[in-house]
Parts: structure tokens; sequence; C-alpha cells
């Protein structure tokens, strides 16, 4: 698995080893300059994610990891360079649930049906099949049991897996889950990932787990992106979680 | 009850505004539970008021270029007053909308601006047009009486096409406003479908701000979906609930008005708050109550 500093002029660019073999890729992100209004945020993001990897996109608050996840997911256009989709994709993006507005008198169920919308065209009504589809999705998350209440008044730990849900009812390939673990109990946490982890095993499915929480990272995730300062390391668990490294990147954070 | 028999017999006199305004009171709220989804209920303020100036300045013109005033018929007046309403509420919402979209500046500050300036330039429209205070001010006053087989058309109208819409395209409407992004990472046309929205809510705002005045539109668009929000389990529950309490509210209103000689919009306005208080109460009430007995 190969490891890039996009930014070779710094000091970890030395760290680079492109021997490395590469598994297949899934995105490569080229020469990336990601920003709002013409303003780069981070700027020389090259890196690629393989199919079927999981990757943990790692940074303190204001590093730019929504706008690269933005970015990623064709919600926003990057200032130059270019996101290349190496093989079809369909995201399944789970965003923070904090997002959400409580206003929408929504059931669990309703919000895990909008995931098969995009295969029912406009005009028509949602097919029983794609509904029975959308309670096994449901089913595979546990949500099976709330999925009747409104979707505002469940857990924390409860909206993600009816999001899952909803993200696996689109038949995903790519799992995008934005801070999944925020405003969730340890024990929840615990039991999210394992089931993320699960999933990712069995269904062969590509995530893509933005966190704060490094031993969540250190534990189940493969493959590292850690933005920092405006620049964008790239690595194995195991290359950007030695000691010696955190060290060297929490220095520069303290600095 | 003998009011309401009689207000609903095929002989009444005003059957035209009794039609209208339950026409009016079923349609809005369905467009106005998004308006109060999608947290735009300033734009449920500034939208009708800007709608009747758009009907004033088309009744205006006429006069300004010289045309023989006395000479137009009541329908072609109609008609141009329809255009006025129907232009002034697509242009705005859509600039409107264009604005919060960009998110910059104080949308409050905009839309507020937006409500007073308008209601200061309809009275200033209708201040200098010596024939619009025959029938226009008490429009703007919600008085529902004059109401032509041409409005009443026009508003069944309206209630179809708002109706049509929304059973069909009701899920990919639901989808942008709740999960824009989600919507938009699954392809979904974002900006034809909040477009389409907006369009939806100008149309059913122009058409009874032309009808029933800018007050009862208004009414209409907030308060039946914020009662049936106390209420509702689900977005089907609510659509269905707020449609209801409008198309109630404005039949029940009617006949109040009529009975005790009242000036209709205001006492529909005044009755749909009424359930409003009455529903709030009912619904803390029903919350305790579980409480105590679970």
């Amino acid at each position: 698995m190969n490891t890039r500093d996009v930014d070779p002029s710094r000091k970890l660019s030395g760290r680079v080893r492109p021997d490395e073999p590469m598994s297949e890729s899934l995105i490569t992100l080229d020469n990336l300059s990601i920003g709002y209004n013409n303003q780069p945020v981070l700027s020389g993001i090259s890196l690629s994610i393989a199919c079927a990897s999981f990757t943990a996109l790692l940074g303190a608050n204001g590093s730019g990891k929504s706008t690269l996840l933005k970015t990623l997911l064709g919600l926003l256009s990057p200032i130059s360079g270019r996101v290349r989709i190496d093989a079809p994709v369909i995201f399944g993006y789970v965003p923070q649930t904090i997002q959400f507005d409580p206003l929408y008198p929504l059931t669990g169920f309703e919000v895990a049906l909008m995931g098969v919308y995009e295969r029912v065209g406009p005009g028509r009504r949602v097919p029983q099949a794609e509904r029975d589809f959308t309670r096994e999705c449901l089913k595979a998350t546990d949500a099976g049991e709330f999925a009747r209440q409104r979707f505002n008044e469940l857990s924390g730990g409860q909206k993600q897996r009816v999001l899952i849900a909803r993200a696996l009812a689109t038949k995903a390939n790519v799992l995008v889950l934005d801070e999944p673990t925020a405003g969730v109990d340890a024990a929840a946490t615990h039991s999210l990932l394992e089931f993320i982890t699960e999933i990712h095993e069995k269904r062969k499915l590509t995530v893509l787990l933005v966190t704060h929480d490094l031993p969540l990272v250190r534990k189940h995730a493969r493959q590292i992106i850690w933005l920092h300062d405006g620049r964008v390391l790239h690595g194995t668990v195991a290359e950007l979680l030695t000691p010696e490294r955190m060290a060297e990147i929490l220095e520069m954070e303290m600095s | 009850m003998d009011t309401l028999r009689q207000i609903l017999s095929p002989d009444f006199l005003l059957r035209n505004s009794v039609y209208t305004s339950v026409l009016i009171g079923l349609a809005c709220p369905l467009v106005g539970v998004f308006l109060v989804l999608r947290r735009l209920v300033f734009m449920g303020v500034a939208l009708p008021q800007i709608s009747s100036t758009g009907v004033a300045l088309a009744l205006s013109l006429p006069m300004w270029l010289g045309a023989d005033v006395t000479a137009h018929s009541s329908q072609g007046e109609h008609t141009l007053a329809f255009l006025g309403s129907l232009t002034f509420s697509l242009v705005a919402i859509l600039v409107l909308a264009f604005l919060e979209r960009r998110g910059r500046g104080m949308a409050e500050g905009r839309l507020g601006t937006a409500y007073v300036v308008a209601a200061a330039a309809s009275i200033l429209l209708l201040s200098k047009n010596r024939y619009a205070e025959i029938g226009w001010l008490d429009l703007l006053k919600g008085e529902v009486i004059t109401i032509s087989n041409f409005d009443l058309t026009l508003t069944a109208a309206a209630l179809a096409v708002v109706l049509l819409v929304l059973g069909l395209f009701y899920k990919e409407l639901l989808f942008v406003s709740f999960d824009r992004d989600m919507a938009a990472t699954l392809r979904k046309r974002v900006l034809f479908w909040d477009v389409l929205l907006y369009l939806l809510i100008g149309l059913t705002v122009s058409m009874a701000v032309l009808s029933v005045g800018p007050l009862i539109a208004f009414g209409f668009l907030l308060i039946p979906p914020l009662t049936a929000h106390l209420f509702a389990d689900n977005m089907r529950q609510l659509m269905v609930l707020a449609s209801l309490v409008g198309g109630i509210a404005a039949l029940l209103g009617f006949a109040i008005a009529y009975q005790w000689d009242l000036p209709v919009g205001p006492t529909d306005v005044a009755l749909l708050g009424i359930l409003f208080a009455c529903g709030w109460c009912a619904q803390k009430t029903i919350s305790i109550a579980r409480r105590l007995y679970a």
C-alpha cells in the first residue's frame, strides 16, 4: 500500500514509499485543490482510495475534512485538479445526524426509504419490492424494531443505524460516514463500528470514515488520510499511527 | 348549523366566495407545509405582500398608459391582476430563494424589508388609482365577497395543479428538502426540484392573494401546517391534516362571518389562531397524560 505525503516540499515527504504494491484503485485525486469561492483550503492533494478499503479521514476541526468529503461526493467542485472515479461508484452517504432538521415528521422507515429513490423515477410510486428491500436493510442494521418511530426521537446510535440502512438501500459500493459516533455513547459506538467493519468485510464495501477518534481508527481502519495544517498524509494505520509519527504530528499541532 | 346549510346551498348568493375560500383553505397548507419545514416562514409573510403589490401595479398600468379604465371588462381586469400577481410572486420567490441559497447577508432582514416595502408600495399605488378603491382595497383587507366565476375557476385550477404536482413529485420534493446533499450524491437534479417547489409556492400564493388577499393567504400558508404538526406522526398525516384544518377553518370561518356580519378574511385567520391554540393545549394535555400513565 502506498504512503504519500501530497506536499513533497514539507518535512514529512521523506517518508513516501512509492514502491509498495497498490490495490485496485477506486477513486484517484489528482493534484486536487479544494475550497470555497476559489479560496483553497487544501492544495496539491494526490492520492487514491482502493476498492474494498477501510479508510479513516482524520483531522482537527477546520482542517478541511468536510471540504474534502464534499468534493469527493461531488457536492463541491474542485478549484483545480480532478477527482477520477476509476470504477462505477454509488456513494452511500451517511451524514452527521445533527444536520437533519427535527421539524420533519418522518419515521425511521421513511428516512431509510429515501435510499431507493434513485432507482424510482420521478412521478412513480415506490414499488413494494423496494419497500421490502428497505425493510431488509433496516433489519440488517438492527434498526427494524424502531423504524416505525419518529426519526428525530431516536437516539444517536439508532439514527446512525437508520442512516446506514438508507445508505445500504442505495446499493452503494462506497460507504461514506461523516463522524458517525458524534453524540453516540461508548457502548453504541463500539457496536456501531463493529457493525460497519462487519459489513465492510462481508459485502466488500469501500468505507470512508470521517472521525476524530484515534483509538477507533487504530482498531477498525486500515488506511488513513490525515489532514493537518494544510497537508494531507496518506498511509496505513501501521505507518501513520506509530509513536514517533504521532509525536511528530502532535508536536506540529502544538507548535 | 342552519348557517352552514344556507351557505352551502347552490342558490346561495355568495357561493363563489365560499367555494374559493375552501379551495384556498385546502391548497395553501399543502405548499405551506414545505415553507414551514424548510423554515421559510418569513418568505410566507413577504411573498403574499409582494404578490399583492403585483396586483396593484398591474391594475395601475392601464391608467398610467392612458387607457380608458372604465371600459375594461371585469374579466380583463382580473386577468391583468392575475398576471401581475403571478409575475411578482414567481420573480420574488426565485430571487429570494437564490439569495437564501447563497447564504450571504441576513435573510430575515431581507425578507422583512421586502415585506414592508411591498406593503407600502401597494398602498401608494392604490391610493393614486381612483378605480382601485372600489374592490382592491377590500382585497387587501381580506374581504372575500366579490369572487367571479373566473376567479373560482382559476382557484380550482390552481388547486388541481398543486395536488397533481405534489402527488406526482412528492418524494422528490421531500428528498431535496430533507437531505439535499444525499439527493445530490444520488444524482437527483436538486436545483430543478427546488425551482419546481418554488414555482408551486409562487402559483399558490398568487392565486390566494388574487382571490382572498395577502392576510388570509399567509394565515393559510402558516397556521394549518403548524396545527397539524402538533399531531402528525408522518409526512402524509401532516399534509392531509394541514389541508383539512385549512379547508374546515375556511368553511367555518365563512359561516361565522356570515352569521355575525364580520369580514371573512380576519375571521378565518382568527379562527385558525384559536384552532392552533386549542390544538397546542390538547397536545400538551395528551403528552402529560401519557407521561402520568406510562
